[in-house]
């Protein structure tokens, strides 16, 4: 099938598949943030219990909890199209890369607005009482007492959102966007040496998503000074303890669709 | 072209018959990425000497890198290892007995085992200590407090995390048509590209998963209501 496998190539792979780290980059940064977006316009009406946004952004949560990230990047590639022909917009000249990174940002955006549930509703309320209870207006209470209390809550939770969607972004080669999985193909089609091609991307990944999460834990720590030690020590990476408070227990952090 | 809503019910019925591959991919990937991850939490937990350290490099690179490339690197790489041995010892299995599907099943269980590692030592240590010095002090060996009081519970605590593993192994094994395997996401693409109508061919795909994410779902929570018993408060 391949050639010989010759360690060589693995180095000289790794090299020319760095100047794409950037594009993948590109793709994780913009996606995060209109998911950012989304996700906060859809935690809104549940937070606030607005009756029909509120089904509204249930659906479209469990929809895209509960569906491959895959089928959801060709139901966009090809849907969006169809659907804005129908109200006369032509899309045909739009390049590939807002595609993916509108698919990847919604898929992002369903996890962001149960993230953004979990950290607002995480805070004691007592924390706002006691603001209140000080004079601070309705609007200082929550950028001086909730928010920097839930932005450290929600760190872990956008870390390893973060750190999940650039291993995702190695699937948006099969719409033809030329990342680091794109790249790596096409390396290949001279030489033929695939395995020491694939060992070099999965090493760039490795080295990123190693990178992503040592940054993460410096800014957790950083901003999870003014809680107890109590939490640091029994960390497991995957159940991670969620410092030392307790969610409620409806609001789903992981994939599916339950929600519904 | 618009969008043809009856198409959507002919491309739901064509990509019937591609569910079973998807199950296949799915039950035998959980399967043996159970059993090495209990190996492997197992060996993390009691700190086994080589295989602990063994067990976290494999959970860390395997969980730092996308399912898709160690898909790839089995695919490619996993029939010279086996041809290699092949000429060596002249067997006369080769990587071309190694049938599509095999080459999913092995990768995806190596990515479950790394993922489900995790989620096995997590609950095994969500059980409190005194639990298992209870069963020692009544007089249980550790097998059988394992077996008796540590694992129930563990299993309790680990459930939700085990069916987001189950469904992330089965949005996962949408992966599978890189290497040719029809299941759902081949078969949408080839119901699609036959008639022309991705859209419709992609949404009826995205339903299916849709509905069986939800069916995990509601047969985890029905699981979980019956194991946590034990766990109720009361005096009834």
């Amino acid at each position: 099938m391949g050639a010989q496998f010759d360690i060589a190539y693995v180095y000289d792979y790794f090299l020319k598949l760095l100047p794409f780290i950037r594009i993948s980059l590109v793709i994780v940064i913009s996606s995060i943030f209109v998911g950012l977006g989304v996700g906060f316009l859809v935690a809104l009406p549940r937070l606030y219990k607005i009756s029909v946004l509120q089904r509204i952004s249930q659906v479209y949560a469990s929809f895209f909890r509960g569906t491959p990230i895959l089928i959801q990047l060709f139901l966009i590639y090809y849907g969006l199209p169809e659907i804005l022909k129908l109200v006369n917009v032509d899309v045909s000249k739009v390049p590939v890369l807002f595609f993916v990174i509108l698919a990847y940002g919604l898929h992002a955006g369903a996890y962001i607005s149960e993230g953004i549930r979990a950290a607002v509703t995480a805070v004691d309320r007592g924390q706002v009482e006691a603001a209140y209870a000080v004079g601070m207006t309705g609007f200082q209470a929550f950028t001086r007492i909730v928010f920097p209390q839930a932005l450290a809550i929600s760190i872990p939770i956008l870390a390893n959102l973060i750190i999940a969607t650039l291993k995702d972004t190695s699937l948006a080669f099969t719409l033809g966007v030329m990342e680091l999985t794109g790249k790596s193909q096409t390396l290949v089609t001279v030489s033929r040496h695939f395995v020491e091609s694939y060992i070099a991307l999965a090493l760039v990944y490795f080295i990123l998503s190693l990178i992503l999460e040592r940054l993460f834990n410096l800014a957790e720590r950083r901003l999870l000074r003014h809680e107890s030690l109590v939490s640091k020590k029994d960390k497991v990476p995957m159940g991670r303890k969620w410092l030392n408070r307790t969610l409620e227990a409806e609001i789903a952090l992981s994939k599916g669709g339950s929600s519904l | 072209m618009t969008v043809d809503l009856s198409f959507l019910w002919t491309a739901f019925v064509q990509l019937l018959p591609a569910i079973p591959n998807t199950l296949y991919i799915t039950a035998v990937s959980v399967t043996c990425g159970f059993i090495i991850g209990t190996i492997v939490a197992l060996s993390r937990i009691y700190k086994v000497p080589v295989l602990s350290q063994l067990g976290t490099s494999y959970v860390t690179f395997i969980r730092g890198t996308p399912m898709l490339t160690h898909l790839l690197l089995i695919y490619f790489g996993l029939p010279l290892i086996v041809d290699d041995l092949a000429a060596k010892f002249g067997w006369s299995f080769n990587s071309v007995s190694i049938p599509m599907i095999g080459f999913a099943y092995i990768s995806f269980s190596i990515t479950a085992g790394a993922y489900l590692a995790e989620v096995i030592r997590s609950g095994m240590l969500a059980v409190n200590r005194g639990q298992l010095e209870a069963a020692h002090s009544i007089g249980m060996t550790t097998i059988q407090a394992l077996r008796r009081i540590v694992v129930p519970q563990a299993f309790a605590a680990a459930l939700p995390n085990l069916s987001n593993s189950l469904i992330g192994m089965l949005h996962g094994s949408t992966l599978a048509f890189t290497v040719s395997v029809v299941e759902i996401n081949a078969q949408a693409e080839i119901v699609a590209s036959t008639n022309w109508k991705y859209f419709e061919a992609y949404l009826a795909a995205a339903i299916i998963f849709w509905g069986i994410t939800i069916l995990i779902e509601k047969a985890t929570a029905l699981l979980e209501k019956r194991i946590n018993v034990y766990n109720r408060g009361g005096v009834a």
